[in-house]
């Protein structure tokens, strides 16, 4: 409980704009790069290393709610749950250690992703009809024509990014974490997991 | 102070005078509505019914359409090409070349296209008419913790400079011989040093921001004083009880209709 109060002082308060302003940034840096990954959620990975699940999760659900209000995208805020547990697992995968290794941090995108792309599909099947809009519908159609489900086609079609995606996530994190003076680190509530 | 990120369009008019409670009342309408609402047709008729004469009422039709046809377009053409042609076991009723269109899947492209347009259209009208540090008043008041209502406030302020500060990196970068054109790899090759920079920058701005509210007593316990008054008149709270109340119908005809047949049976 101790850890949780420390967890959301001011410098965790100042991190979280930020954090979502660079989910936002990296995520039109790669759009515009026309690379077929999202990246958009390095900010809440970052937050939930340094800064324990809470506060990442915290991160993820306003960084979507951010990106409705703003009319970057609305039709992404239904997905605010998902983006809470990248930061939450990215929190909990902290705290066990695994972002003191480049192999186990790149691991741990793996299995966030996987998680994403399991709480995602029924969201996407309910709100959405199976469907994402994107490209990879293209997956989900397949996967229909061989009679699978609405909501397995859909985790087939998340299965098909997620995964990737978190993990270069995941390992961005890690380089910039390796990057970070240790002064700089030491503000942070969860330093110690980190380094 | 730079124009903050957001959808708001600033108008006179009756609608963006509404006490944000009211309007986010009504959101919370349209989407248990666009989730619950049976049948196909009821989430279109709310639309043209509820929806669109709000937004005239908010003189914002025009960007508003358009806002909402931009996101909900995608999702429209998705839903009637994937589930429309490749519903399983369907009942083909139109040909298109080898692969046919199914009854089953055109009514449920419907039904979703109308959830989805519900859901859209109502979040995009709250946005277009109600100022971001209006709204964070009234979340504030209703119990949400000051510091999410800073959060999501300051968000929306620097996100503009992040976005500039991510295109003068990119001339940058590409002014040092950076290729960002090309094959894959080439386009992945440029990603490293183009978001360092962002993120060095950034890890900077978060001390400086941090020291910032510490000098300024963010942190002290106790209620704050705020600038901003919210005007709220009796109608409107007597609207709001409505549509709660037209909520919780929606919700109550949902679950008696899931209902009915496991009584009978």
């Amino acid at each position: 409980m101790e850890r949780l109060k420390r967890d959301f002082n001011t410098i965790s308060l100042a991190m979280i704009p930020v954090a979502i302003a660079i989910n936002i940034a990296i995520g039109q840096i790669v759009y515009a790069l026309k690379i077929p990954l999202y990246l958009d959620s390095v900010g809440t990975v970052f937050v939930g290393a340094v800064a324990g699940p809470w506060v990442g999760a915290l991160t993820g659900l306003l960084s979507n709610l951010v990106w409705g209000l703003s009319g970057l995208n609305p039709a992404y805020t239904p997905y605010a749950p998902v983006a809470a547990i990248i930061g939450l697992l990215a929190g909990f995968f902290s705290q066990w250690g695994w972002f003191k290794v480049w192999w186990k941090a790149i691991l741990a995108g793996v299995i966030t992703g996987l998680a994403a792309a399991l709480l995602s599909a029924p969201i996407t099947a309910y709100v959405y009809g199976g469907i994402t809009g994107a490209g990879t519908d293209l997956i989900t159609a397949v996967f229909r024509n061989f009679g699978l489900g609405i909501v397995p086609s859909a985790f087939a079609q998340g299965v098909s990014s997620d995964p990737l995606d978190k993990a270069i996530s995941f390992f961005i994190v890690w380089l910039i974490i390796q990057g970070l003076p240790a002064r700089f680190l030491d503000r942070f509530s969860r330093a110690e997991d980190v380094r | 102070m730079s124009t903050p990120f957001s959808l708001f369009i600033p108008r006179d008019s009756g609608m963006h005078r509404l006490h944000p409670l009211t309007k986010l009342t009504l959101v919370g309408f349209c989407l248990v509505g666009g989730l619950f609402f049976p049948g196909i047709w009821l989430t279109y008729i709310a639309f043209l019914v509820i929806i669109l004469p709000l937004a005239a009422w908010g003189r914002i039709l025009r960007p508003f359409l358009s806002a909402v046809i931009k996101t909900t377009l995608p999702f429209a053409v998705s839903l009637v090409l994937v589930q429309g042609l490749f519903w399983p076991g369907g009942t083909p009723v139109l040909e298109l070349g080898p692969l046919s269109f199914k009854e089953e899947g055109l009514i449920f492209a419907a039904r979703g296209t109308g959830r989805i347009l519900m859901i859209v259209s109502s979040f995009l009208l709250l946005t277009f008419t109600t100022r971001a540090d209006e709204l964070m008043l009234t979340l504030s008041q209703k119990g949400v913790p000051d510091n999410i209502a800073y959060i999501m406030l300051t968000t929306l302020q620097i996100v503009p400079r992040f976005q500039s500060k991510a295109n003068t990196i990119l001339d940058a970068q590409r002014s040092r011989g950076l290729e960002t054109e090309g094959n894959l790899l080439t386009r992945a090759r440029a990603l490293l040093p183009l978001i360092q920079p962002l993120l060095l920058g950034s890890i900077v701005d978060i001390e400086e921001r941090a020291i910032a509210l510490e000098v300024r007593a963010f942190g002290r316990r106790g209620s704050k004083t705020t600038l901003l008054v919210l005007h709220d008149t009796t109608w409107q709270r007597v609207m709001r009880w409505l549509l709660v109340l037209a909520t919780l119908a929606v919700l109550a005809w949902r679950i008696y209709l899931w209902l009915e047949p496991r009584i009978q049976g």
